[in-house]
């Protein structure tokens, strides 16, 4: 009964505030709105009106398949036996595409099998991953390409440079990456917007001591408040990932329902949970930190230390490259990290799971020192 | 000391708290020493159905002595005992039978009175239909019932204070523990706040507080124990202590002899 009326109030306080709810909802149409925005100046192109003009090196029956699939007048074909000039020209935007087929290449692909001696015939593709028709391009020829599997390679010369991007056309593929920063980010302050008054303006008040001094147990207070703090963040947390949901199709410019097609339930049930999962345990380490303040404005000060941290963590996994899976078991990384696994369809079921078991357990160990920091005299009263 | 119920329904012996300084804190008590002596082997008695009243300077170890009464913070030697329970070895059952209340308590103004009386009545598990009875007559006895029904953050200093008061005995405790009652109040809330003590003892409860205002012992207190240093260095009733001169004048006699110099 006391657990209940403890985690009552907190819903009661919640609901019947309608700034509160504001704010919690807040993250997620921020997200849609931004991303959206952002999209919509990124994908400014329709890809029906992309004209494809290729470079072609070498004779191909596959170029013809090519042409099929890029659509009807979409594609021409121009051939070319400077092959040096022909990737400049590329590298300067001036044609969609290179492509390098290799002498006798069909007969290669006729005669080639894995027992035999000669290496595999291959294709080279020289294109701009950054332009939007340079890149649908690539992916339209991989696409046809891909159907004759095993047979040859494709830019198989590790390196060599075949996407000739410049640095600001990696803005889309950053955006992906920096995606989970955001989310945890926008999670963090929505958390921090509740949780704070919660506790350390219970203590600021005096309030807690009254509630100390009745016959409820630390932990129930500690309990009281986390789960349902952790419930109206998740709220928070849901907008969030609508948010997502709804405007990365606009980000990469394409239709929502292609975009959930191609993304998988699977995928997106396990970014649920690692989002619903990491909830508990930011409002956890925030109330540690109210807990211990002697008031609300002094939580405010240490929760912005806190938040700085969290950022840290969140964007050394965002930019550190080949970090190992290791890092599933620090807090904070291992959500963002095996987020962007999730997103970049890098998917392990796994390290998920492993990530969510965690982010339960750290909530846990953190709920324990809550209780004991409840009945710490030092900390309560500072004496 | 068993569970027996005895006239003397809060016992305090011997009792020693001892606090560590942080720098800041030595900085603040221009001291170098570590340690902070708060409440040195303090000893008395209150009896049911009286008010006594812990009289000290800022510093002398009343409110470390409530604290440890309420079970917010335990002794490092000695004991008490609240209506026969020890507050180290029973925390849990001191608890069921107290009250307390501070004048530093700031209810959340979002909440209505009613809400929050409820709300505490379930932290000391009162069940729905004592809860009930008992915010009926609470409220109406010092008219809430009015307001019942309003956020705090609109009701008048004098109101919130009666509301805080009452949420305090809401369970129906043997033993309402205030520390500093009337502390940084304006005349007519500390009025609100002085009424509320007396309607306590004529309802039959035991109040122990904590002040430093000699007219308000005066007023209120059956029995006053004098603290200074964390010592008890009088106990009893103000004609025993003061004979014919008032609280004040005994006190700083008393203060003078001790601290070996006036105020």
């Amino acid at each position: 009964m006391k657990l209940s009326a403890l985690m009552k109030k907190e819903f009661h306080r919640f609901f019947h505030d309608f700034r509160l709810i504001i704010t919690m909802v807040l993250p997620g149409i921020l997200i849609y709105i931004i991303y959206s925005l952002m999209g919509g100046v990124m994908n400014s192109s329709n890809p029906a009106d992309f004209h494809y003009k290729v470079y072609v090196s070498g004779q191909s029956q596959a170029t013809e398949i090519i042409k099929l699939a890029a659509g009807e007048g979409k594609l021409e074909y121009i051939y070319v036996s400077d092959i040096e000039s022909a990737k400049q020209e590329v590298k300067d935007g001036k044609v969609t595409a290179l492509m390098v087929f290799s002498e006798n290449f069909d007969e290669e692909i006729d005669n080639y099998s894995p027992e035999s001696e000669l290496g595999k015939p291959s294709v080279k593709i020289y294109y701009r991953s950054g332009n939007e028709e340079s890149f649908a391009f690539y992916n339209i020829a991989t696409t046809v390409l891909d159907s004759f599997k095993n047979k040859f390679e494709i830019n198989a010369n590790a390196n060599e440079r075949f996407d000739y991007s410049e640095t600001s056309d990696m803005a889309k593929s950053i955006m992906s990456g920096i995606l989970p920063f955001i989310v945890v980010i926008m999670i963090f302050s929505s958390c921090m917007s509740i949780t704070l008054e919660s506790l350390a303006g219970e203590k600021e008040r005096g309030t807690l001591a009254t509630i100390l001094a009745t016959s409820v147990k630390r932990r129930d207070i500690a309990l009281g408040k986390i789960l349902p703090l952790s419930c109206i963040s998740a709220i928070g947390a849901a907008s969030s990932f609508l948010g997502i949901v709804l405007s990365m199709p606009k980000l990469i410019g394409t239709t929502v329902e292609n975009f959930v097609g191609g993304f998988g339930f699977s995928s997106y049930l396990l970014l649920l949970l690692l989002i619903v999962s990491i909830v508990p345990l930011i409002v956890a380490l925030i109330s540690i930190v109210s807990t211990y303040a002697r008031s609300v404005k002094e939580a405010s000060a240490y929760t912005s230390v806190l938040m700085v941290f969290v950022m840290v963590l969140s964007l050394v996994s965002s930019f550190v490259p080949k970090i190992g899976d290791w890092v599933i078991a620090i807090p904070i990384i291992n959500t963002v990290y095996t987020m962007q696994n999730i997103l970049m369809l890098n998917i392990s079921v796994w390290q998920c799971l492993v990530a969510i078991g965690l982010n339960i357990v750290y909530t846990g160990l953190l709920v324990f020192a809550i209780s004991k920091m409840l009945s710490s005299e030092k900390i309560m009263f500072g004496t | 000391m068993g569970t027996e119920i005895s006239d003397e329904i809060v016992k305090v012996e011997a009792l020693k708290k001892t606090f560590t300084l942080s720098k800041k804190q030595q900085k603040i008590e221009k001291t170098s020493a570590t340690k902070k002596v708060a409440v040195n082997e303090l000893s008395f008695v209150a009896k049911r159905g009286e008010i006594y009243g812990l009289l000290g300077p800022n510093g002398a170890g009343k409110t470390t002595t409530l604290r440890i009464l309420s079970t917010l913070i335990k002794p490092d030697g000695g004991d008490a005992f609240v209506c026969g329970h020890s507050v180290v070895r029973e925390p849990q059952s001191v608890r069921d039978k107290i009250g307390f209340m501070t004048s530093e308590l700031k209810l959340d103004g979002f909440f209505t009175p009613d809400y929050l009386f409820d709300f505490f009545g379930k932290m000391h598990g009162v069940d729905n239909e004592t809860l009930k009875a008992r915010k009926a007559e609470l409220f109406s006895k010092f008219g809430i019932d009015r307001f019942a029904e309003v956020r705090v953050k609109d009701l008048s200093t004098g109101m919130k204070q009666k509301v805080s008061l009452v949420i305090s005995i809401v369970h129906n405790p043997d033993v309402v523990i205030f520390d500093e009652p009337t502390n940084g109040l304006d005349v007519l809330t500390a009025k609100v706040v002085t009424d509320f003590l007396q309607e306590l003892k004529t309802m039959g409860k035991s109040v122990i507080l904590s002040t430093h205002i000699f007219s308000l012992v005066e007023k209120l207190c059956d029995r006053v124990g004098i603290i200074i240093d964390g010592k008890t260095v009088a106990n009893g009733t103000l004609k025993e202590i003061c004979g014919k001169t008032s609280l004040e004048e005994k006190f700083f006699e008393i203060y003078k002899n001790i601290k070996g110099e006036e105020v």
